[in-house]
């Protein structure tokens, strides 16, 4: 009962989070009685999305059961990460990544509702753990960001420093742009090399010839 | 002969006697023991489904709703549907152009399901009717769908419920029958059989302060037909293309078929 159990957890953080969402809940009317099944590589079954009186409904049915929905999305878990690009739709779909049946404005509509959501997190937490505590978790989140972030240039800095200057394992930057250069050098000297060449065979073929 | 290896009797004895739990009743008299049990259990019918199950029984529902094939429009029957775990669910996946009946032969279940119904807004496309599964009073051919949760193990004469059902599914339509089965594994059968035995009734005692209710709970089970002999009724019933599906091991069951 796998697919019932990831359904359930579905069905119950969407709720939790649409709750949340403070651009309310009038983008899904639109989707009233809609439906949306995806199927995952990853997911030996199909997730169905169904909207009904303003609430995300999610149910299962096994690969190859799908019962008449709108739309019907076939992926996988990584592609989907891709969809967040809009340009990318077209492209995911000729390469084969991505495949869609049915009334593509449902899948478009369900995917601005996630792209849509505006969750005020701060006083959600803040009803749980009150007002200063919130305050404190913040300011130190945002501290430790900060840090850390600092902390992570630096050592990126001083690797980097390590690599080419002390153990020279890794060719500065420099030296790896000049030696592409020279190699291009080379190369348009050899193309001409061989242009003077085969002109050169020409005009002995032309002279055999006559 | 101990309690726990009776064999399920045959529903249609000669002698117009049935089994009520593992005693043996008069056919006319299991309507009303039935009954009086679920007038008793139908005010913490939830809870106790919750903490006998350990919540599992929202899974297994669930997934009898998967299974059904529901559609916006369609029109189906929750039979024995108690305290309306299905039809809520149901309801909103109907829509508004399809219709949910909640039907059930006790009023104290179909009351305490009503009023949780109404509760959390569900009004629009909800129907209740007191009913026998045995004699449904709808017209034949009526609904897409029809499910009956544990229910089916308390009708008296299964085989003429079944015949009903039958009658008033619309061509192409399908029943979903879920239900105590039989254990797949003999050692899960006995851990259950210890669970059911010893501990249900106990925690029917302390919670619903009733402990026979949950006793004839365990003994009903025992008697109830295990997962080939529900699927041949359903198929002398006329049903098609019928199947089973073991659910936690078969503890539990869920039957389909289709009536083309």
């Amino acid at each position: 009962m796998l697919p019932q159990i990831l359904c359930s957890a579905l069905e119950k953080i969407i709720a939790k989070t649409m709750a949340m969402n403070l651009s309310g809940d009038g983008s899904l009317l639109s989707l009233e009685q809609r439906s949306l099944a995806v199927s995952l590589d990853e997911l030996p079954f199909t997730l169905i999305f169904s909207v009904s009186n303003k609430e995300i409904l999610v149910g299962s049915v096994p690969e190859g059961e799908l019962p008449n929905p709108d739309c019907h999305i076939k992926s996988s878990l990584k592609t989907l990460k891709k969809l967040k690009e809009e340009q990318q739709l077209t492209a995911l779909i000729k390469q084969g990544e991505l495949d869609i049946d049915g009334d593509i404005k449902v899948a478009q509509q369900f995917a601005n509702i996630a792209e849509n959501l505006e969750i005020d997190w701060q006083t959600e937490l803040a009803k749980h753990i009150g007002d200063i505590a919130t305050y404190k978790l913040v300011q130190l989140v945002s501290g430790l960001g900060s840090k850390l972030n600092f902390f992570g240039k630096t050592v990126q800095a001083d690797a980097s420093e390590w690599l080419v200057h002390e153990k020279k394992w890794v060719v500065p930057y420099q030296q790896v742009n000049q030696f592409g250069q020279q190699v291009e050098q080379v190369s348009n000297a050899v193309n001409q090399l061989s242009q003077r060449v085969e002109h050169l065979l020409k005009k002995q073929r032309d002279k055999k010839a006559v | 002969m101990s309690a726990h290896n009776q064999e399920p009797s045959d529903q249609n004895s000669q002698d117009g006697t049935t089994h009520f739990g593992y005693q043996t009743v008069d056919k006319n008299e299991k309507e009303s023991k039935v009954a009086g049990v679920f007038h008793s259990v139908a005010a913490q019918y939830d809870i106790m489904n919750d903490v006998m199950s350990f919540g599992i029984h929202r899974l297994w529902k669930r997934f009898t709703i998967d299974a059904s094939g529901v559609r916006p429009g369609n029109k189906v029957l929750d039979l024995a549907g108690g305290t309306g775990d299905l039809t809520a669910k149901f309801s909103k996946l109907v829509g508004k152009d399809g219709k949910v009946i909640l039907a059930d032969i006790n009023s104290s279940m179909l009351n305490v399901g009503r009023d949780k119904l109404r509760d959390r807004g569900l009004v629009q496309n909800i129907e209740y009717v007191q009913a026998n599964a045995q004699y449904l009073p709808f017209e034949d051919n009526t609904f897409d769908i029809v499910t009956i949760a544990f229910g089916l193990r308390n009708v008296t004469d299964k085989d003429m419920a079944l015949r009903s059902i039958f009658r008033v599914l619309k061509p192409g339509g399908r029943l979903l029958v879920l239900e105590f089965s039989k254990p797949e594994n003999e050692m899960l059968n006995k851990a259950y059989d210890f669970y059911s035995f010893s501990i249900l009734p106990k925690m029917g005692e302390l919670i619903a302060k009733d402990s026979d209710s949950y006793q004839y709970l365990a003994e009903s089970i025992r008697m109830h037909p295990d997962q080939e002999t529900l699927k041949s009724m359903m198929e002398n019933a006329g049903f098609e293309q019928t199947s089973y599906h073991n659910l936690t091991g078969g503890i539990v069951a869920l039957h389909k078929g289709y009536k083309f």
